[in-house]
């Protein structure tokens, strides 16, 4: 790999191009004449599609490129409540249930709670005369005259989108579709919540739909811009790994808050097998928080999870988030326990080694220990001040007795990897997957750091650092196939055969007719059922065939320790997903000669060790490097623990095992 | 061991996580496999992990109310004898460790080392959604704790690895959806199984002693940090009254008085002269009255103070036996702990907001608007029962206006979706809005409430459970009370008919019943208009 920075250069014509926009660089990684070139371009969060443009540009994309692009628009859009304005229309009567939700408070012991404002004003609530019953039948039929009703007070709010829900549309879409077709004439985007999420559970689906109408507008344009502005084909990643032409992601807008991660999971999966691990736990370290989760082949799947305190009732891959990353603030409680993040230093003032007056953080204390070597961080603009870190730590030191800076820099590094731990065992543990055994992917510009501590408190069998660290989700985009996927409630007893077939065969129709028609023959097809027991209100997610429900009580005892074999099992919504196969990506050769071994003096286990400092791209296939060492690469860190010893697999990737004494 | 260490403030941080994660790996199992709509929809319930001695060492509420009262539970557990390895203590008894009787909790003890005793133990208490008695779910309007369903001792309901089937067949029977039961406690059975393993789990990569010294360390360190959080309040003493409505069988208002005193990194609560057990299932236990006190303490100290033994320990309780707030065999106390509570709640805080003006805000809705509706679903010839409890609006405070349709307090309990509901019960929702207008006016508003309105689609037995129907949610600073709540049912063809607080009663199919839920009290005076010449 070649990494270009600082002056502009053009690179010959890519193939394909991965894309993921960050906070402070938008990633590229352009696959070009068999080669894989990775660059960062400065984002421009003002006008977000220019960094895209330029990189675009500047990596020879043409009429037949694939750009696939892991984008934040929508996440920022919603995080910074900049969508458009959204009139509801839904069942009369429950006009307030966006608003009310689930009635309960994020926080138990606020004195003041506050929940996340609807999308949605009172006043942008149009209440329509119809109902129908959970089987779908109608109560109370939707009148011309309701129609007309609805149209003309949807009309006086003078929308930019809409958003149509209405009770137990999952059971039947009819009424949802004539006021969709009535609706289209007030000449803004559409979302009816039985096209985008049929499933049961009102608010979940209400609060979905209304997120994507939300968030169409913006997103459109946005994506207008970078149609306008490049010939090649954009896709872009959807929350759940795979990618949708861009056009369709316009429309559905709310499928893709988890754009990055989950190409990030997506390409971390993809190391791990390569480096002959069927089971990994991914680590994606940040500047703000860190990103987790548990793959075992299929990517994981999260259902009904919320993104920014907003249900998302899709396909969203399970990545879990702590707020915990290199920026997060060291503190000290009334009685004398340190506490690191949630709370951020952000990008200014920045950690106290940027040396704009900012607080302790993690990234200070890996400073300090040595972990970080201050060059690794200086590729941006930042000179690095690591007296200022060490000054930080020595006076967060004076509120933990017995310690000085550097135990207290030890003591930030242990607390912040307990959190990481306690979200790594979250994904897994919790789940009913076993850690140990698998691998620990560790990427992001600092889960390198952290990869031998996290490897040893889970029980992995090995680390995995990944070439490309750095960008990997950009990598993880690119090699991402492309992907539709369709589900529905039925609510049906799993012996109704007949109606579940009858179910799938229309949603693999569904899913088929979405990929245009020259990529059909190479998409695969999968059945999944979300199922329970006739009672349970949660579903548990099995694949389809002959013998699924034996499947499900499996899972069941699996999971929960327990199965009930007797009882009544219901399957509740039906899913279909199709995908086609991503790129195949070449492997990385080491570029450059190595030089005189460089040294740093590192602190590990209360002593200062001599450790080496190596160059990612010095290490040939087949290399190893005994801990204590630092490996840097472009935009990433290493750190080897003493026990441990990585090699470079053929892949490209580095393994660490615990080395054999 | 030669000498005990002083764990220093790192390791206390990871032996905290380490705990606190274990309690919420056993809330997930229980979650995501119990059948019970309360426990997997409206999460009513917590799990918690306890020293031998039956000292809290970490919880993972969902639920204030079970925040202060598991220990007693705990306690309850210990006191039947000796525990050894496989044994499981049930129990639901609001006299031995409970606190009403759906909410039944289950305690284990944790063995890492061999012999006696356990090196932990570990608990979850669930609200079941029916546990017999006169009416379906389970919170009559009864006189006595014997008609609102089957009272279960401290009893073992495994021994040695192995369940009790006689216990088990005598429980069921006693139940309106026995299969339900059965899978609840199954459920609550696999989190407790959750919580021995991960224990092991950790005793293998610390050592038992280990953990041990720990948990003593972070209740030595809650301990601490309470009564540095509490030195920091003004000293001195403060009295407040609020008072329910009634107890639902005639006597009433019935009156909670508190007198708090904050001393030099202390609190009292002297809930002397509150009123005497009543009749009806409005009482108290004082589990449940200590859960009260210490939610008010925590929301007015800030959430960053741990949940343990030590963060309890510098708060007193004075609460004389046979009142409300510690009411004695065999009173009725179905309510105590989802009405009462929140009253406690109203008049600490009240107590509070004399002492710290300019931090406390106005009363909040002050009732969980308790549904209970059970009979036989047309459609399957089988029984359905169904629980609900409604937010309403929250107090306004000092800067800001009350949150509406909200739960507060000690519940956070969540609505069923419509559609799950409609799927499962005979029963349609006309309506779910908020109460416009329900919220006290004041410089700052209160928050408004939620009106719920349900067709019953068959024959059934209808309990409603509410206060705030009489008394408002008082106001603060010159700042007006909230509205009342109302209760309505509207037979087939009949008109509106205003109900009480509290009525239990077998309605036919057609009927609609409509909650309104309070609006919260407001906060300052309006400013008012000035006259015009």
């Amino acid at each position: 790999m070649s990494l270009a920075r600082g002056r502009t250069r053009r690179h010959a014509g890519a193939v394909a191009v991965g894309v993921d926009t960050g906070g402070t660089f938008t990633d590229f990684v352009a696959l070009s004449s068999g080669r894989l070139i990775a660059f960062k371009i400065p984002s421009t969060p003002h006008a977000p599609a220019r960094a895209v443009l330029e990189g675009l540009e500047r990596s020879g994309a043409a009429r037949d490129t694939r750009v696939r692009h892991g984008s934040t628009i929508a996440t920022n859009a919603l995080l910074e409540r900049r969508g458009a304005r959204v009139t509801l229309v839904t069942t009369r009567g429950f006009e307030d249930l966006i608003e009310i939700g689930r009635q309960d408070r994020p926080d138990l012991y606020a004195l003041a709670p506050r929940r996340v404002e609807p999308l949605v004003t009172a006043s942008r609530r149009v209440g329509v005369d119809e109902r129908l019953d959970s089987a779908g039948e109608t109560l109370r039929v939707l009148s011309p005259r309701a129609l007309a009703d609805a149209v003309r007070a949807a009309r006086a709010t003078r929308p930019h989108a809409i958003a149509i829900g209405l009770l137990h549309a999952w059971a039947h879409a009819r009424h949802e579709r004539r006021l969709e077709r009535a609706l289209a004439a007030l000449g803004v985007p559409v979302t009816r919540s039985s096209a985008l999420c049929p499933e049961v559970r009102e608010y979940e689906r209400l609060a979905t739909t209304v997120t994507n109408a939300y968030l169409a507008p913006r997103v459109a344009a946005y994506l207008r811009e970078i149609a306008r502005g490049t010939r090649a084909r954009l896709e872009i990643v959807l929350s759940h790994g795979g990618t949708a032409p861009a056009a369709r992601a316009a429309r559905e807008p709310v499928r893709q808050l988890l754009s990055g991660p989950a190409a990030g999971l997506r390409a971390a999966r993809d190391v791990a097998r390569a480096c002959g691990f069927t089971r990994a736990l991914t680590l994606d370290v940040g500047g703000t928080s860190t990103d987790v989760a548990y793959v075992e082949g299929e990517l994981p799947r999260r259902r009904a999870r919320e993104v920014a305190g907003f249900p998302v009732l899709l396909p969203i891959l399970d990545v879990h988030t702590v707020g915990a990353g290199g920026g997060s603030i060291a503190s000290v409680d009334d009685g004398g326990l340190l506490e690191v993040g949630p709370a951020s230093a952000g990008a200014v003032p920045g950690p106290a080694c940027y040396g704009r007056g900012g607080p302790a953080t993690l990234t200070d204390a890996l400073v300090t220990l040595g972990r970080l070597p201050i060059a690794a961080l200086a590729e941006g603009a930042l000179k690095l001040d690591p007296a200022a870190a060490r000054r930080a730590l020595a006076s967060l030191a004076k509120r933990l007795p017995g310690r000085d800076a550097i135990a207290a820099a030890e003591g930030v590094v242990q607390v912040a990897e307990a959190r990481m731990e306690a979200a790594l065992r979250r994904v897994s543990i919790e789940r009913g997957h076993d850690p140990r055994g698998a691998a620990l992917v560790a990427f992001g510009g600092a889960g390198g750091l952290h990869a031998c501590a996290l490897a040893e408190a889970l029980g992995c069998e090995a680390a995995v650092f990944p070439t490309h660290a750095g960008v990997l989700s950009a990598l993880g985009a690119l090699i991402g196939g492309s992907r539709r996927e369709r589900s529905r409630s039925v609510m049906r007893d799993a012996r109704d055969r007949a109606a579940l077939e009858r179910g799938f065969l229309d949603l693999e129709r569904r899913v088929l007719g979405e990929f245009p028609a020259g990529e059909r023959g190479s998409v695969s097809l999968e059945r999944i059922v979300l199922a329970r027991y006739r009672g349970q209100a949660h579903e548990i997610e099995v694949g389809h065939g002959r013998d699924w429900v034996a499947g499900f009580h499996r899972a069941h005892e699996r999971r929960f320790g327990f199965s009930i074999p007797a009882a009544p099992v219901e399957a509740v919504t039906l899913e279909v997903r199709g995908g086609t196969p991503g790129e195949f990506v070449p492997r990385a050769r080491p570029t450059r000669r190595k030089g005189a071994p460089e040294w740093a003096r590192v602190r590990e286990s209360g002593a200062w060790r001599r450790s080496r400092v190596v160059g990612r791209d010095t290490l040939a296939a087949g290399a190893r490097l005994r801990g204590p060492a630092v490996v840097t690469d472009a935009g990433a860190t290493l750190w080897i623990a003493s026990g441990w010893t990585a090699r470079v697999h053929a892949s490209g990737g580095l393994v660490l095992r615990r080395s054999v004494s | 061991m030669s000498r005990t260490r002083k764990l220093d403030g790192v390791t206390l941080a990871l032996f905290q996580g380490l705990f606190a994660s274990c309690a919420e790996e056993m809330g997930a199992t229980l979650m995501a496999s119990a059948h019970s709509p309360n426990i997997t929809e409206r999460l009513d319930f917590s799990c918690a992990l306890f020293d031998p001695g039956a000292r809290l060492v970490a919880q993972a509420a969902h639920i204030p109310v079970h925040l202060g009262s598991m220990p007693a539970a705990a306690e309850a557990a210990i006191a039947l004898g000796a525990l050894g390895p496989g044994d499981t203590v049930m129990l639901n008894d609001p006299f031995a460790g409970g606190t009403h009787l759906p909410d039944v909790t289950l305690v284990t003890p944790v063995f890492l080392t061999r012999g006696e005793p356990p090196d932990f133990l570990v608990a979850s208490r669930a609200h079941h959604a029916d546990i017999g008695g006169a009416a379906a779910g389970s919170m009559p309007l009864a006189r006595e704790v014997y008609a609102e369903g089957l009272r279960i001792p401290p009893v073992w309901l495994a021994r040695g690895g192995r369940i009790d089937e006689n216990l088990l067949r005598l429980v069921l029977a006693n139940v309106r959806t026995p299969d339900e039961r059965q899978a609840d406690l199954a459920a609550q059975l696999g989190a407790q199984r959750t919580g021995e393993r991960r224990l092991a789990d950790l005793a293998r990569r610390q050592t038992p002693r280990a953990l041990r010294a720990a948990a003593a360390a972070l209740i030595r360190h809650g301990d601490r940090a309470m009564r540095a959080a509490l030195a920091r309040l003004p000293r001195g003493s403060w009295r407040f009254e609020d008072a329910l409505d009634d107890d639902g069988l005639g006597s009433g208002p019935v009156r909670i008085r508190a007198r708090l005193t904050l001393g030099r990194g202390s609190l009292e609560v002297d809930f002397t002269g509150s009123s005497a057990q009543v009749p009806g299932p409005v009482n108290a236990v004082l589990p449940v009255t200590r859960a009260a006190v210490a939610y008010a303490i925590r929301t007015v100290l800030g959430a960053g103070l741990p949940v343990n033994h030590g963060a309890f320990r510098a708060l007193r309780v004075i609460a004389p036996a046979g009142t409300v707030v510690n009411a004695l065999p065999p009173a009725a106390v179905a309510a105590g702990n989802v009405e009462t509570s929140q009253r406690i709640v109203d008049v600490v805080l009240g107590a509070l907001s004399l002492a710290l003006p300019d931090r406390v805000p106005a009363a909040s809705y002050g009732s969980m608007s308790n549904v209970l509706i059970g009979g036989i679903d047309p459609r399957r010839g089988s029984p359905f029962a169904y629980y609900e409890t409604l937010g309403g609006g929250h107090g306004a405070g000092p800067g800001w206006n009350g949150a509406s349709a909200m739960q507060a307090h000690m519940t956070n309990t969540r609505n069923t979706p419509i559609e799950s509901l409609e799927h499962a019960c005979p029963l349609r929702v006309v309506g779910m809005r908020i109460r416009r207008g329900s919220g006290g006016r004041g410089k700052f508003r209160g928050g408004d409430g939620i009106v719920r309105e349900i067709e019953l689609l068959a024959p059934a037995s209808v309990t409603v459970m509410s206060d705030r129907r009489v008394r408002a949610p008082y106001g603060l600073q010159g700042g007006e009370p909230g509205s009342v709540g109302v209760n309505s049912l509207r037979a087939p063809k009949g008109p509106w008919k205003r109900m009480p607080g509290k009525f239990q009663i077998d309605v036919a199919e057609g009927t609609v019943l409509t909650v309104a839920t309070s609006g919260g009290g407001g906060h300052g005076r309006t400013r008012r208009p000035r006259a015009r010449r």
